[in-house]
């Protein structure tokens, strides 16, 4: 078998190949328009540009539109590769969900692991006071890699969660567009090469890149630029694909409010994802124009304002939270009635929580602002906004107190990692107030409560309930358990780790530590009895954190990869779920259902004797 | 045997570890958090507004967390039991109750959070004005006097005198923060941002960019010297005759 059958080897020649391409014709353009040959930006625009659609074509993502364009009919699904060994099918072009799904997982642990070791890198770098082994310039361009491999993470594992589970949870034998998933999967591989990439020329604005600092200084910024474009544009399409899919490809008798309760927190998210990825899209276009073609769309000089980057941004950045943790919350609300063998407290509250948590995020952006100086009027409605957030939030939290209460509960490494998620996503949330009132914010923004307060957020709302799913679907994927001692042994190692780590980080800018700073004053905090000073103690404390959370997570990536050979064989339903997934064999097959499902009860009714919630037609039915 | 789980003994004894448990919590939360010292009139009502969000938390994060363990130890399943759990599928007047108590509560901080900004951002009479000037990486800082102004390195103000920073940037967004004043207010190129803060103790501080803004942005201070009126005049005078004489001498 040759490499080159490798879909993703075929496209990284092809991405190899068109930025050559681009390169030539950039210099070509600049030659006929009478310019120098060379100027490191421009060229790159056009090289990142032109590699980035290589890479789709040589993926081979496009083929079979282009078939299509000149009429050659092809399947309506391919099945697993012929005459080649079955893993080589998760490296390239698939059209399957499951598939499909699992790419999106391992690209989203790899960019965990990327972006945790950016984080490990400076963290050790702050543990101490002092300039040790980091120049700021390589600070900076660390704190804004570390922020944007671990966004890319958390999208590509939401997109991996959305799409394995999405379809099984409603019986759909697919998703509505096949090809679309493949290829908004696919957008984000070059995508990724161009965020690395950008660590070549190095870029100082951290992840929020506001101009004037983003419109001045490396080219690396350009990478970033066009990169996040591109996961942008695959969110749109990957948010599209699966509303359409919810709500056209349920089963008889699935009622929106009879779905697993997973897919109300992606239907939640996909709005968002579908309504305002183009306001963030937008603003790095902008960005990329006022660098390249001199169009001074933020610099005052040219009759622009640094104010309006700041409001395009957030008007997606944070809405864009909400599609980051309701999936997890989701997952939480999947998990624990399994667990309890009770039946979610309030489905309908849960469900509706996702959706109003979604509209009124779209009210919220200027909280982010407070400081910014736009006008002091605007102050108070935003803040109202955002603590009405608080109302719907809540709902959830009470329910799933509710859902456990009275339960017979058991605590696998799933259950644990959702409880552990509740607990820290309330940290995450209680921290906010603080922040939404503007007299506390004027304290604590751009201090490293800020930093405590969204990792607390989005470890509770995305990392946690992405390890639980990890675990609880394990089974389903593979077909065999993971290692349970192991698996505890990561929750009881991490947990922990977390909360110092995220108190620590609170503690610290309370103090006086400011965010994105390479070396801080050793005296905030004033000097203990141990002889370091309290800020040093609170560095240090949030390190080792660091440390154990990074170990714990390679212990989870180990226990996946070896149980896969040696763990037990799970069997269809290790959970004793009620939910479709689980009524199939384990691993999931080809086509997941033999025969349509139908529903005939409510999906979380444990206790409930003689209830079902999908029965598969036989032969014959209808 | 098992009580029901509407049994009435269950919820008191969650209530008094609640109550406990919010004790314990805001005073953990009250140690972890250590304020710097308060140095200005609004860093006295920032922390006010601090504390109340503080009580708020430790109650909050209690009672979810304690209703948790709760369930945790005392509805685990017991050994050989292969049962369900209990079959209730929700309850509509609790949920009516856990969404208008917070938004009573929402209400509650909607009016802490609204006076207390109307409070710490109003005009004051007498304020002292600078100009302050931001650039990659260091503070200007202009007085105005009775003949013309003079420029500074240092920021230095009168005590229990209102003060106004009239502010805007050279090249890139910074932001203005003395942590013991506890207010911060970004400084933007092509506008004036203004920032007011009343300072009461006199000694020396650091003015801190916070706002990412290049290379050295870890290293963008200020000396700020908080010192008594009488000191301040006396400040004012030499620096105004000092700058008075460059100009004479230049001339
Ligand atoms: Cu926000
Ligand atoms: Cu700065």
């Amino acid at each position: 078998m040759s490499l080159m059958s490798l879909g993703i080897v075929r496209g990284f020649v092809w991405q190899i190949a068109g930025t050559i391409i681009g390169i030539v014709f950039a210099v070509a353009m600049r030659l006929m328009m009478g310019m120098s040959p060379w100027a490191t930006e421009p060229v790159w625009v056009v090289a990142i540009l032109f590699g980035s659609m290589g890479f789709l074509i040589g993926v081979g993502s496009m083929t079979d539109w282009f078939k299509w364009m000149v009429g050659i009919d092809t399947p309506m699904r391919h099945g697993p590769p012929k005459g080649k060994p079955a893993w080589t099918r998760y490296f390239g072009v698939d059209y399957n969900h499951k598939v499909i799904g699992i790419q999106y997982t391992i690209t989203a642990i790899f960019m965990l692991a990327v972006g945790g070791a950016f984080a490990i890198i400076f963290r050790t770098e702050l543990a101490r006071s002092g300039l040790q082994f980091l120049n700021p310039g390589q600070y900076n361009t660390f704190i804004g890699m570390h922020g944007w491999a671990a966004i890319f993470a958390i999208f590509i594992g939401i997109g991996g969660m959305a799409n394995y589970l999405v379809p099984l949870m409603i019986g759909a034998e697919d998703m509505a567009f096949p090809r679309l998933n493949a290829f908004a999967f696919w957008i984000n591989i070059p995508a990724i090469v161009w965020l690395l990439a950008s660590l070549y020329h190095g870029w100082d604005a951290g992840w929020t890149l506001y101009p004037l600092l983003s419109t001045r200084g490396e080219p690396g910024f350009q990478f970033v630029f066009l990169s996040v474009f591109l996961l942008g544009f695959s969110s749109i399409l990957g948010s599209l694909n699966l509303i359409a899919t919810m709500l056209m490809m349920r089963p008889k008798g699935m009622s929106l409010f009879r779905m697993p309760i997973f897919c109300w927190g992606v239907m939640g998210a996909s709005i968002i994802q579908l309504t305002a990825t183009q306001f963030i899209a937008q603003s790095f276009l902008m960005l990329s124009f006022e660098r390249t073609l001199g169009m001074p769309f933020f610099n005052p000089d040219g009759g622009g304002s640094p104010l309006l980057f700041q409001h395009l941004f957030w008007f997606y950045s944070h809405p864009a939270v909400y599609v980051w943790v309701l999936p997890g919350l989701g997952v939480i609300s999947e998990i624990l009635p399994v667990f309890a063998r009770k039946p979610l407290f309030g489905y309908r509250w849960i469900a509706l929580s996702s959706i109003a948590i979604a509209l009124v995020g779209f009210l919220v952006w200027g909280h982010h602002m407070f400081t910014s100086g736009y006008a002091n009027s605007l102050r108070a409605p935003f803040m109202l906004a955002t603590l009405l957030v608080a109302v719907p939030t809540g709902v959830k939290f009470f329910s799933w107190l509710g859902t456990l209460w009275g339960g017979k509960l058991t605590f696998p490494t799933p259950m644990l990692f959702a409880l552990g998620a509740i607990s820290v996503f309330l940290l995450g949330g209680l921290s906010g107030p603080p922040l939404a009132l503007v007299g506390s914010d004027l304290f604590l923004h751009d201090s490293y409560f800020v930093i405590g307060h969204f990792h607390a957020t989005i470890f509770g709302g995305f990392v946690f309930p992405f390890l639980a799913a990890l675990y609880f679907w394990y089974p389903k994927v593979t077909g065999r358990m993971y290692n349970e001692t192991l698996g505890k042994l990561h929750f009881w190692i991490m947990t922990p780790a977390f909360w110092m780590m995220s108190v620590g980080q609170m503690s610290v800018g309370v103090m006086g530590m400011r965010r994105r700073i390479a070396d801080y004053d050793p005296m905030l905090g004033g000097m203990t009895s141990s002889g370091l000073s309290a800020v040093e103690i609170g560095q240090t404390v949030v390190t080792i954190s660091a440390f154990l959370i990074a170990f714990s997570i390679l212990l989870m990536i180990y226990n996946l990869l070896n149980s896969a050979e040696v763990g037990a064989l799970a069997g269809n339903n290790p959970w004793r779920s009620r939910s479709p997934e689980w009524q199939i064999p384990s691993p999931a097959p080809e086509h997941s259902y033999a025969t349509p499902i139908r529903v005939v009860g409510e999906p979380y009714d444990y206790g409930l004797p003689g209830s079902t919630y999908v029965t598969m037609a036989t032969a014959g039915d209808d | 045997m098992r009580q029901s789980s509407t049994d009435k003994r269950h919820f008191i004894t969650v209530s008094v570890l609640v109550l406990i448990g919010t004790a314990v919590m805001f005073w953990l939360l009250d140690s972890a958090l250590p304020m710097p010292i308060q140095a200005s009139i609004q860093a006295q009502t920032v922390d006010q507004v601090f504390q109340w969000t503080l009580i708020a938390i430790a109650f909050l994060f209690s009672l979810v967390v304690v209703f948790m363990l709760y369930t945790v130890i005392v509805f685990r399943r017991r050994r050989g039991d292969t049962g369900e759990g209990e079959h209730f599928e929700g309850n509509t007047a609790l949920e009516i109750i856990w969404t208008v108590v917070p938004l009573l509560l929402v209400v509650l901080f909607g009016y802490i959070g609204v006076t207390t900004l109307t409070d710490i951002t109003k005009a004051q009479e007498n304020e002292v004005v600078v100009q302050v000037e931001g650039f990659q990486w260091s503070w200007l800082f202009t007085y105005p006097t009775d003949s013309g102004e003079f420029t500074s390195t240092e920021l230095v103000l009168p005590v229990d005198q209102p003060a106004r920073m009239e502010m805007s940037s050279r090249d890139v967004n910074h932001s203005f923060w003395i942590v013991e004043m506890r207010v911060k207010q970004d400084v933007l190129p092509g506008q004036t941002t203004v920032l007011r803060f009343t300072p009461t103790i006199e000694g020396d501080y650091k003015l801190r960019c916070a706002e990412l803004c290049g290379l050295s942005h870890w290293n963008m201070l200020a000396s700020v010297r908080i010192v008594s009126p009488e000191e301040y005049d006396a400040w004012l005078a030499q620096q105004s005759s000092q700058a008075a004489a460059i100009t004479t001498a230049s001339n």
